[in-house]
């Protein structure tokens, strides 16, 4: 379960795999107002990226991964 | 449509069109660098967009022109003549291309045609390997633009990196963003959108890869292109030495690309349509102050000045707001010479077409109306007024015939002017054929000046073409034309000469955002009527007015004017008065005069397109909001009076 959705706010965990991506944007779509939680992300596909990038959501957490945090996160305020 | 697509459309023309105006610099001028340079870009930039979609013989046919302007452009190759028609040729087939796309997907003899245009660039065998180039590539200025803190910060030269994947990449189980957290020394990471604009949420597809990934690494360019090793042909590399500088041609590049903003249309129109309703609420003012002036002078006075303010800060606003809508000209343009080039093909006529005016700006909504009307009158000159080659050798003229475009300002208005040097049209034939299709009576038609005569053409179910070729046969009407350039709020006049070749001339409000009103009342009525409706609004004795069959008509500066009583038009009744209020419009061509009780005062507003019960009322166009709350209708004069 890399996306899992508690009330309003949407976890990405651990490896988020090109699949995800579906769950993601559904999850989006249904809630556009909803919050994405990073903090437990490890590794993330492009594919996943891409919906958040397009999505433009509200963000919270800074992902465990360094190369994420450092290149990635910087790139949806 | 697909977001991706849409941006597509509208880039992948302007690059076309970009190319088509380097190539007729080129036919003027062969040696002409500067032109080579430019479509060599424009047909490049062309050649990556096409890639992202199934248009594989666009891909072939732009890399085989891209090899001739590259030759051209080390200077292995000049171009002749043949050349440039060659790469007219190959834009003029990605171009119908790109309309196919638009419906969905390529016809099927786009592999014939593709082997067909490529065939006649020259020296096409000996392809030249992929260029490379020593100057700046555009993305490198955006990426310049973007990570300048990096660039600055930089201690030693940077290579950067610009990696396409494949749009189907991720079934095949690769993670780009995966592959760029390998890239050694990353200094800066941009995800960009492929076609520009991420697409929206309902129509984005998770399993497409849509992103370019660009960056810089400190590391020397052979450890990056290593990271990238199984992709080789997706990814390209530059050396970006800060201490050297050499990039006051990056800087350069990078500020015209961020001069021009792209912002969707409907943003603006939504900026415009507040405007309006804030012209709007302006006009409320001049209510007020009359109501302050029985209470208090003072404050009435300052109230107008108040008024007199915003107004003015309106007045500036609009401008800007106007300014914003206004497009280049060319957009509607550039497709027309492909398509003149076709419709002449077609017909077996030769025909030169000369466009002249593109750079004009209009108002968008003008831009985009004027194409089908512009098209038609077009396919119409060249079906029925250039003549055969035979016939026109057998005339004493060139066997091409020629068709001209021109668009020019006048004031607040620009003219369109569409010259052929045709056979002309014969008003005798034409009121002769009117008659014989019953549109009109045989003295009516006697009774027509020449122009008036030609102006039949425009009348609903009128065609001249003694056989309806594939070409008249298709489309609209000539009616249809003058109604697509009268919801422009324009005219159109056609002047003629037997032999010699026909013209007609488009006026079309230069501006279409808010629309200057004369309020008129009709017995106890108000209603707007827009002013560029009205030639002019006179006030006449009542006895001047002389019965004429069932209704009146009086003396205009020399001419008979036509007088219909507007009260009437609405359904009431005419109220007779010593002086008559006359509004003269024109009507078909011909000026009429229309009868109303009273002038009111002159308003700026927004004009709303009628819907719900209103569309259906004939001779009204829509309806503005009034200062004071209250509802105007606005009146189509010309439809009433016809």
């Amino acid at each position: 379960m890399s996306v899992h959705v508690e009330d309003d706010v949407i976890h990405l965990a651990g490896r988020c795999q090109a699949e995800d991506a579906e769950t993601l944007l559904v999850a989006l779509q249904e809630g556009p107002d909803r919050i994405v939680d990073l903090a437990e992300v490890q590794r993330m596909h492009l594919a996943v990226a891409q919906v958040l990038l397009g999505a433009r959501p509200a963000i919270r957490g800074n992902p465990a991964n360094a190369f994420l945090a450092r290149h990635f996160v910087n790139l949806l305020q | 449509m697909d977001e991706l697509l849409e941006q597509f459309l509208i880039e992948g023309r302007d690059l076309i069109a970009q190319g088509a105006s380097d190539f007729a610099r080129l036919a003027r001028d062969p040696g002409d660098a500067a032109a080579v340079d430019s479509a060599f870009r424009a047909i490049h930039t062309l050649k990556g967009s096409v890639g992202i979609f199934p248009m594989g013989p666009a891909e072939r046919v732009l890399h085989a022109a891209e090899d001739v302007l590259e030759r051209a452009r080390k200077g292995r190759g000049a171009l002749d003549a043949a050349a440039v028609t060659g790469l007219v040729a190959c834009l003029d087939a990605v171009d119908r291309w790109v309309d196919q796309i638009e419906g969905g997907a390529l016809a099927p003899d786009a592999e014939r045609l593709a082997a067909e245009v490529i065939a006649q660039l020259p020296g096409h065998a000996e392809a030249s390997a992929a260029p490379v180039s020593g100057e700046v590539p555009d993305w490198l200025a955006g990426l310049a633009e973007r990570e300048w803190p990096a660039i600055d910060a930089a201690a030693g030269p940077l290579t950067a990196f610009r990696y396409t994947p494949d749009a189907d990449c991720f079934f095949r189980g690769e993670d780009p963003l995966a592959i760029v957290a390998e890239v050694p020394e990353l200094v800066a990471l941009a995800i960009l959108p492929a076609s520009g604009a991420w697409p929206a949420q309902d129509v984005i597809e998770p399993f497409a890869c849509v992103s370019v990934l660009e960056g810089l690494s400190a590391a020397p360019a052979d450890a990056v292109r290593a990271t990238f090793r199984m992709m080789p042909d997706q990814v390209v590399l530059h050396r970006l030495d800060p201490a050297a500088r050499p990039e006051a041609g990056l800087a350069e590049t990078a500020a015209r690309a961020t001069a021009v903003l792209r912002v969707d249309a409907a943003r603006v129109d939504a900026l415009a349509d507040g405007l309006g309703e804030l012209v709007v609420a302006v006009n409320a003012f001049a209510p007020l102050a009359e109501q302050a002036d029985k209470v208090d002078r003072a404050l009435a006075a300052t109230i107008r000045t108040v008024q007199a303010n915003i107004e003015r800060v309106a007045g500036d606003l609009h401008r800007g707001v106007s300014a914003v809508r206004q497009v280049p000209l060319a957009a509607t343009l550039r497709r027309l010479p492909r398509m003149a080039r076709e419709i002449a093909g077609g017909l077996g006529k030769g025909v030169d077409f000369d466009v002249s005016g593109e750079g004009l700006e209009v108002d968008k909504q003008i831009a985009d109306g004027l194409f089908e009307p512009l098209l038609h009158l077009i396919r119409n000159a060249i079906d029925h007024g250039i003549e055969t080659p035979a016939a026109r050798e057998a005339a004493g003229k060139p066997a091409q015939g020629s068709v001209r475009l021109a668009a020019r300002r006048d004031g607040d208005a620009i003219l369109v002017t569409l010259e052929d040097d045709g056979a002309g049209i014969d008003a005798a034939r034409i009121r002769a054929a009117a008659v014989s299709r019953g549109l009109i009576g045989e003295e009516a038609a006697s009774q027509l000046t020449d122009t008036a005569a030609l102006r039949l053409i425009f009348a609903p179910g009128f065609s001249t073409a003694s056989e309806v070729t594939e070409v008249s046969g298709r489309g609209v009407g000539m009616d249809a034309v003058q109604a697509s350039v009268e919801r422009l709020r324009g005219t159109i006049d056609i002047t003629s000469e037997p032999g010699r070749g026909t013209r007609f001339r488009l006026r079309l409000p230069a501006n279409a955002l808010t629309t200057r009103l004369l309020v008129v009342e009709v017995g106890s009525d108000r209603y707007g009527v827009a002013l560029d409706q009205i030639v002019e609004t006179v006030r006449i004795d009542s006895n001047a007015l002389m019965p004429v069959g069932g209704g009146a008509a009086c003396v205009l500066r020399g001419r008979t004017v036509p007088v219909l009583s507007l009260a009437a038009l609405l359904g009431g009744a005419d109220a007779p008065s010593p002086t008559a209020k006359l509004l003269v419009t024109r009507s078909g061509g011909e000026r009429v005069a229309l009868k109303v009780d009273g002038f009111a005062e002159r308003i700026d507003t927004l004009v709303r397109p009628s819907s719900g019960i209103l569309a259906g009322v004939p001779g009204v166009t829509g309806s503005t909001l009034l200062g004071d709350g209250g509802v105007l209708l606005v009146l189509d004069l010309p439809a009433l009076a016809a």
